[in-house]
């Protein structure tokens, strides 16, 4: 009985993200300036990761947390890059 | 025991994807860049760590790789937010609704810039 | 000395099981051989404290963690609301907070404590360790963040030994 609960929540769960993330794409595409663009692109690498996790989730193959985590380390250093370049016209 | 996991992963994702939803719609509704960094915080800190709780209390190998990932998360999260929200302000983004900006009568006046790390 | 390379030892062999997943005796003997090779390469720049304060200390730290999950879920709540709200009612605005503390470790760590609480954000540091707060409600905050600090800065004078 669980476990077709756990299956509907999961699958609702992943459709809702999916969703979320088009909302965003949208907004990064209709944003009002740069930065906003980039909180936009941010918002999208960590619904991915939500996503990830899900997919993790409901196939139970913790294979796809190793790749959340590289996820998160490429999008953290690259948005602080990208910021830092809008910021100071330059990166070093 | 099975059970009560299974119930404890079924409450957090449902509260993890509420949480993930309010964040995308305070990032639609809120009227300027700085508030909109709250709000989309809130998804990081609230919706993908409960998420991987729900990872942890399901899958037995995942166990240590969702905590690093949830270390990983809450460290890296404010200093996003803070170099997006900082570089708005040094662009000259206008703060919408505000109240007071104590930040702007330090960068007005003659101040030198700052040092900066990196 | 010894002190400050084993609690470097100690978080990097820990982070390295918790990624490869297996307690193989062989694995065991490379991730104590890395995590020995990054911790002679990365020398510890802060000052190694005495072993008998290290009871307070991860006491202080387990407070610290406690009083930080607390104001993160309340915190949490409030922002929700107010992006459920019809009429938004938001007060934003900057004040500056003065940390308090003449560490710049001590000083990074409560920028980090206010930054990840939603509803604060962190937007500058000047020379004084003055910390520059964005808060989505400023009336309520600038009366309660002041002694938050206050906490916050004696915690981690404990845990910072």
């Amino acid at each position: 009985m669980t476990q077709q609960i756990l299956f509907f929540v999961l699958h609702g769960s992943l459709i809702i993200h999916l969703g979320l993330i088009v909302v965003c794409v949208w907004r990064v595409w209709r944003g009002e300036n740069v930065i906003d663009r980039i909180i936009g692109a941010d918002l999208v690498s960590t619904l991915i990761l939500a996503v990830l996790v899900l997919v993790a989730l409901i196939w139970l193959n913790p294979t796809y947390i190793d790749v959340a985590l590289g996820l998160a380390g490429l999008s953290f250093v690259g948005t602080i890059a990208l910021t830092k370049y809008i910021a100071d016209q330059q990166l070093f | 025991m099975n059970l009560v996991l299974e119930l404890f992963a079924i409450a957090v994702v449902i509260i993890g994807t509420a949480f993930s939803v309010i964040g995308v719609l305070g990032f639609m509704r809120l009227p300027d860049v700085y508030t909109r960094l709250h709000a989309t915080g809130k998804v990081s800190i609230f919706g993908v760590v409960l998420l991987l709780l729900a990872t942890v209390a399901l899958t037995p190998l995942g166990f240590a790789k969702g905590l690093v990932l949830i270390v990983l998360l809450v460290l890296g999260g404010p200093a996003t937010s803070h170099a997006l929200g900082s570089a708005a302000h040094r662009l000259g983004i206008p703060l919408r609704q505000a109240l007071r900006d104590d930040l702007q009568a330090l960068e007005s006046s003659d101040h030198p810039e700052p040092q900066r790390v990196g | 000395m010894v002190m400050a390379f084993l609690r470097t030892f100690v978080v990097l062999f820990g982070v390295y099981l918790a990624i490869t997943g297996n307690l193989e005796p062989a694995n065991l003997i490379l991730g104590l051989i890395v995590a020995a090779i990054i911790t002679v390469l990365v020398p510890p720049r802060s000052r190694a404290g005495s072993l008998s304060r290290l009871p307070g200390a991860l006491w202080g730290l387990i407070r610290y963690l406690v009083i930080l999950a607390v104001d993160i879920i309340t915190n949490g709540i409030n922002v929700a609301r107010i992006v459920l709200d019809p009429a938004l009612p938001i007060r934003p605005g900057i004040i500056a907070i003065p940390s308090g503390c003449h560490n710049e470790v001590a000083t990074a760590l409560s920028a980090h404590a206010i930054s990840v609480t939603p509803g604060e954000l962190v937007m500058g540091i000047d020379e004084q360790f003055t910390l520059y707060v964005h808060c989505l409600d400023v009336t309520h905050a600038a009366e309660y963040s002041a002694q938050a600090q206050a906490m916050r800065r004696e915690l981690l004078s404990k845990i910072l030994y």
